[in-house]
């Protein structure tokens, strides 16, 4: 993501998201009258995918113009993990979601920008639900030389080639690559003062699949 | 965790944006609910009644907004520890709730967010309150205020383990701070840091070590510590409060940055007084316009506001501006003699300025004549005894100081407002070694009383500290001396009711200066040891 993006364009994001806000607004309403309905929730979450990715573009704005700035502090693992989840939503037909929650519960609490990291692991967990041919598995753990590091894998058919190389955008028909950035300017903006960084690493295990991993200092 | 057994306040100020949210509280079980439209009426119930949990909109209307509310409350003690406290906000409040340094709410809710998600964060709060509960107990205010005791129910929780560890070692690290047990804080942050990096042990081990005299290494940890965590206020403050010690330049610089990042009315303020120290005129006048301007509520803005920007105006011989702000007071504040002191005072040091000397000195006896009435605060006192300088009035001046350096000795904030007046008329010098001799004459006082106390001349000790603690009706150290001999007198005479009653008035006055005052339980426990059974028993 390193061509600028207008502030023209950064306004009409802004926009945007605010009209996608009133039209979930008003998606609940309706749902409340016919709380039966499936097409509401289908339709409430993709205004919730579509809010994600305005809202990362508008960070990857902000941090260009040196406004963007984490506000990080402890937060509880299992609790991140069960508000990750909730904001998740049901998995869709067919695909099962496998999550080690153990070493959140041994770890406690961790300080990070419990906001901005959890739009980045939704949206890596929402890319893995797509491509995933049965199961997709989340799961933290922390790595010996340090840190949280979270990881998301599935049993798809793999990253392709380009971002496995490093690319960034990537205009393919798994997607612009947008999360991908979003997920490494995040995890890079996590430091400790002694200057380590989080990291966003992206495999292909040969067991199979597509795996993410999300370090945080 | 149930709420329907629980009581809570909703603080919103949009209409619809409180039945909605009504409705979602509703459907997450809380059905004992109050609301509040502003932050006045949410003072007012606060002072009414207890909550357990409140829910507050991050922007609240008339330049005002949930976190300034937050800090108020929990300064002025409205705002009991273990009740839950729930910041709702949109994404651009999110960075101000999240990066709020001393008093932050418990958590936070991004909007939108559905009642279930609602309900669980509320959950998890009252969770956490409810098992921190034995230490905030000992944490005031209340009878119970006792802080190792609350450090004990830190130790006790910490041994039996449980999800709250990292929450309970940040209160001990404070506790500890207060207690200026520096090496056990100390250890406590370095065996936190050597698991994990989190802001808020970076920044306590940065003030340790700045409390044990290391200056360099504190300022070293904070520097990195703020490359790392850009938006921890905490950070700033700790900062800059070691390097006003010596640099009030850079201090300033450094609250411009923090304001950067939260451009609340108090560090607005703090700006203002730095510049004015700095004599940067320009810098004050905009930082104190920000703080009058900013919040149309009244609740946070305050005299001292308007005073830091009438002088502002006044140094730059902006005449004009600075008695329209003196007169602008008189609209924002009740009609207190602290006003009336206050606004004359600055009349006539603007006057003075501009060279009206009949208006300057008609204004100067003015504040004197409502000074010499009423019992001043020392910041409205001080802005008289300012204006006597100013009104070539120096005795008069020194007078008023005196007696307010010796009603306060043992307070650093209002030495150094005192000294700032002497600094202001240009007698730096002078002004400290009056001050200074001031504190050694209230040193020799307590010094002398308690000779002639061990002498056995407790007649003569009591005579000359309830002279004193009379007098000096804010002078915590001279009521707990002057309650001392008392009791002493007690013990070895056997009581009289007479001697019994005064010495419990003087641990009242001592208990409301300073209820944290060191010698205060010591004296306490003096009387339940000599008073008879039947004496009655001390207050709060």
């Amino acid at each position: 993501m390193d061509a600028p993006i207008d502030p023209l364009v950064a306004a009409a994001i802004h926009d945007a998201k605010n009209a996608l806000m009133a039209l979930d607004t008003q998606l609940a309403a309706a749902a409340h009258h016919r709380p039966a309905a499936a097409d509401f929730r289908t339709a409430r979450a993709s205004v919730s995918r579509i809010a994600t990715q305005l809202t990362e573009l508008l960070t990857l704005y902000r941090a260009q113009n040196g406004a963007l700035r984490l506000a990080i502090d402890d937060h509880d693992l299992a609790d991140f993990i069960d508000d990750l989840l909730a904001e998740l939503g049901p998995s869709p037909a067919g695909i099962a979601l496998a999550v080690d929650r153990s070493a959140a519960l041994t770890l406690g609490a961790w300080a990070f920008d419990a906001y901005l990291v959890k739009l980045a692991l939704l949206d890596a967990l929402r890319n893995a639900q797509r491509h995933a041919a049965t199961r997709v598995a989340l799961a933290l753990d922390a790595p010996p030389e340090g840190g949280i590091r979270f990881s998301i894998a599935d049993d798809g058919p793999g990253f392709p080639e380009t971002l496995l190389a490093g690319a960034d955008a990537v205009t393919s028909q798994s997607g612009t690559g947008l999360g991908i950035a979003f997920a490494r300017l995040i995890a890079a903006r996590h430091a400790t003062p002694n200057g380590r960084h989080g990291q966003v690493e992206l495999a292909n295990p040969t067991t199979g699949g597509a795996r993410l991993t999300l370090t945080l200092p | 965790m149930d709420l329907h057994e629980k009581i809570g306040l909703l603080i919103d100020d949009m209409p619809e944006m409180r039945s909605s949210m009504r409705l979602q509280l509703a459907s997450a079980g809380l059905e004992h609910c109050d609301q509040a439209r502003s932050v006045k009426e949410a003072i007012d119930r606060l002072a009414a009644g207890r909550y357990d949990l409140i829910v507050c909109d991050y922007n609240l209307g008339q330049g005002t907004d949930g976190q300034q509310f937050l800090e108020l409350v929990r300064r002025k003690q409205l705002l009991p520890l273990d009740t839950a406290f729930l910041m709702v906000t949109g994404e651009t409040g999110y960075e101000q709730v999240a990066t709020a340094a001393e008093y932050a709410p418990d958590d936070y809710l991004l909007k939108p967010f559905t009642s279930e998600q609602l309900g669980a964060r509320l959950g998890r709060i009252l969770n956490k309150k409810e098992a921190l509960k034995p230490v905030y107990r000992h944490m005031g205010p209340g009878k119970d205020k006792d802080r190792e005791k609350a450090l004990s129910a830190c130790d006790e929780l910490l041994a039996q383990g449980g999800r709250y560890q990292l929450d309970v070692l940040r209160i001990k690290g404070e506790l500890l701070l207060a207690a200026t047990r520096l090496d056990a804080a100390l250890a406590l942050y370095a065996s936190v840091l050597q698991q994990r990096s989190t802001p808020w042990a970076e920044v306590g081990r940065a003030r340790v070590l700045a409390a044990v005299g290391d200056a360099a290494e504190a300022k070293d940890h904070l520097e990195r510590a703020l490359v790392a965590y850009p938006n921890y206020l905490a950070a700033y403050d700790a900062l800059a409060h070691i390097v006003a010690k010596t640099d009030k330049v850079a201090a300033q610089a450094l609250v411009e940055r923090a304001l950067k990042v939260s451009p609340s009315t108090q560090r607005n303020r703090e700006l203002g007084t730095l510049a004015l120290e700095n004599r940067d005129f320009a810098c004050a006048e905009t930082a104190f316009r920000r703080t009058v301007e900013k919040d149309r509520s009244g609740f946070f803005k305050n005299h001292d506001d308007y005073a830091g920007l009438a002088r502002s105006y006044t140094e730059q011989g902006k005449t004009k501006e600075a008695l329209g702000t003196v007169k602008e007071m008189g609209v924002h504040f009740a009609n207190t003699a602290e006003l009336k002191a206050r606004q004359a005072a600055l009349e006539c040091q603007v006057h003075a300025k501009a060279g009206n000397a009949d208006a300057a000195k008609e204004a100067l006896e003015r504040a004197l004549r409502i000074q010499q009435a009423n019992q001043l605060d020392p910041q409205a006192a001080l802005e008289v005894a300012q204006a006597c300088f100013a009104g070539g009035r120096q005795d008069d001046a020194k007078q008023i100081i005196q007696a307010i350096a010796e009603d306060h000795d043992e307070n650093a904030a209002v030495l150094s407002q005192a000294q700032a007046v002497f600094a202001n008329a240009g007698l730096e010098d002078e002004g400290a070694m009056f001050l200074d001799a001031t504190r050694q004459r209230m040193i020799r006082l307590n010094n002398d009383a308690v000779a002639l106390a061990k002498s056995g001349q407790l007649e003569q000790a009591i005579a000359m500290l309830t002279e004193a603690a009379d007098r000096l009706a804010n002078n915590c150290q001279i009521a707990v001396n002057a309650a001392l001999a008392l009791l002493m007198h007690v013990h070895r005479n056997g009581p009289t009711a007479a001697r019994l009653d005064q010495a419990r008035r003087y641990i009242a006055q001592a208990r409301r200066i300073n209820p944290a005052h060191p010698k205060l339980a010591e004296v306490e426990a003096y009387y339940r040891k000599v008073a008879p059974v039947d004496a009655p028993p001390l207050e709060g």
